[in-house]
């Protein structure tokens, strides 16, 4: 009776630690498996009483000129019925979503941030992100409340651009710093600095003419390419709130 | 309560890693760089908890930080793991200053090693393609890191070490090997 009793009590599942240590291992199975999105979310709710203000928000938006607004509105109508005649790619006619940045790796090779808005919201994995002064990169990832964006800077971003004035495209490669790099594969191209660069007409994955930067320095030719640093206008590391904009296939 | 919270305050920072992770402050930027922070919080358990242990956690930290960005063909698991294990083999020294130093020297090794591994695996991925040379600048990062990293290690990781060293005595459910 006594041997029957200690042989039960040393059984695996009477102690304590090794149940310990299986909810630890479920637990970190989980967070694999979720990509995180407990943490996310988890994150979300503790940061919440830390976001910006709407003060702020109003600070940017008058910061835009009444009238180049009216300009502007009236310059997007035209280029919408231009393109729906070429049948063209377009922005979603949804309403835009904002978001505000509630965490953001913009140093280092991590480059993502995350914003308060995700699935329950309506954000999808594709859409890209503009702030202030241009795009900012796409959504890779969402979660209940959060959406991970990916930044152009980010060694893992690539997307198909254009420079205005020549009419000629590039790709726009992140280099894990703050300027990433357009490479363009005919060395005869005339780039200069101050060229300013927007998102291709011909990409599949963004809008066309969403500005993205300006021709920094121009480097020299490599093997019938021609490469040039970019001055994004979107600033990743100062920016507070940004819009989701879906693209309309 | 916390009597608890003392005898778990291992496994309860271990959870808080992302976060940190996550919050990056942007004041504690050394060109546009913050530190690699798992390190603080892994020094500290390893060398009092030992080599197999550093190993282990190394690896889950690693699992972790990798589910939480985006870049999925790099992992951080072989630094980490490869830095739990030396750091499991390391002692502390007697000394308060040189122990300090000790501790921001070795974050800074580490995180030039993590560093390099993470970008030799962007190396070996764009090695054939003609674009290896782009990602050069992010050399200036890893450094960046290695600066901002040990500048801060001495702080967190004394703070971390007396911590877990006052909890070890009452807990021993995360040591992964009995002693």
């Amino acid at each position: 009776m006594l041997d029957i009793r200690r042989i039960s009590t040393n059984r695996w599942w009477n102690k304590k630690k090794n149940w310990g240590l299986f909810i630890f291992l479920s637990f970190l199975f989980f967070v694999r498996i979720s990509k995180g999105s407990l943490y996310k979310d988890f994150y979300y709710l503790i940061s919440k009483p830390f976001w910006p203000g709407q003060y702020q928000r109003e600070v940017l938006t008058k910061s835009v000129e009444q009238e180049f607004l009216i300009r502007l509105k009236q310059l997007e109508k035209d280029n919408k019925r231009l393109r729906e005649i070429l049948s063209l790619q377009r922005l979603s006619d949804s309403e835009s979503i904002s978001a505000n940045v509630i965490s953001r790796k913009t140093g280092s090779f991590w480059r993502q941030i995350i914003l308060n808005k995700g699935a329950k919201d309506g954000v999808e994995i594709g859409s890209f992100v503009v702030g202030p002064g241009g795009l900012l990169g796409r959504v890779e990832n969402t979660s209940l409340f959060t959406s991970t964006v990916r930044l152009l800077t980010s060694p893992e971003s690539k997307v198909g651009v254009w420079v205005e004035r020549i009419q000629m495209h590039g790709l726009l490669v992140g280099s894990g710093n703050d300027y990433p790099k357009v490479i363009f594969y005919n060395k005869d191209i005339d780039i200069k600095v101050g060229d300013f660069v927007l998102s291709s007409p011909a990409s599949t994955l963004l809008p066309p003419n969403i500005p993205i930067g300006i021709i920094q320095s121009v480097d020299e030719e490599f093997k019938a390419k021609k490469t040039a640093n970019i001055l994004l206008l979107g600033k990743p590391q100062a920016i507070d709130w940004v819009q989701i904009l879906k693209v309309e296939i | 309560m916390g009597k608890y919270f003392k005898k778990k305050i291992s496994l309860i920072s271990f959870l808080f890693i992302p976060i940190v992770y996550f919050w990056d402050p942007n004041w504690l930027e050394f060109l546009g760089v913050q530190p690699y922070w798992p390190l603080f919080w892994l020094l500290p358990w390893s060398m009092i908890y030992g080599s197999f242990n550093g190993l282990i956690i190394g690896l889950f930290l690693g699992l972790i930080l990798d589910s939480l960005s985006l870049d999925s063909s790099f992992t951080q698991i072989p630094g980490l793991v490869l830095c739990g294990i030396w750091f499991g083999k390391l002692s502390i020294s007697n000394n308060i200053f040189v122990g300090h130093f000790r501790f921001g020297l070795i974050c800074s090794i580490a995180s030039f090693f993590c560093g390099s591994l993470y970008f030799f695996q962007a190396l070996i991925k764009y090695w054939t393609s003609d674009n290896l040379v782009l990602y050069l600048p992010s050399i200036k990062n890893i450094f960046a890191q290695v600066f901002i990293t040990g500048l801060l290690a001495p702080l967190i990781c004394s703070l971390l070490f007396r911590l877990f060293q006052k909890s070890k005595g009452r807990d021993k459910l995360i040591s992964f090997i009995d002693e």
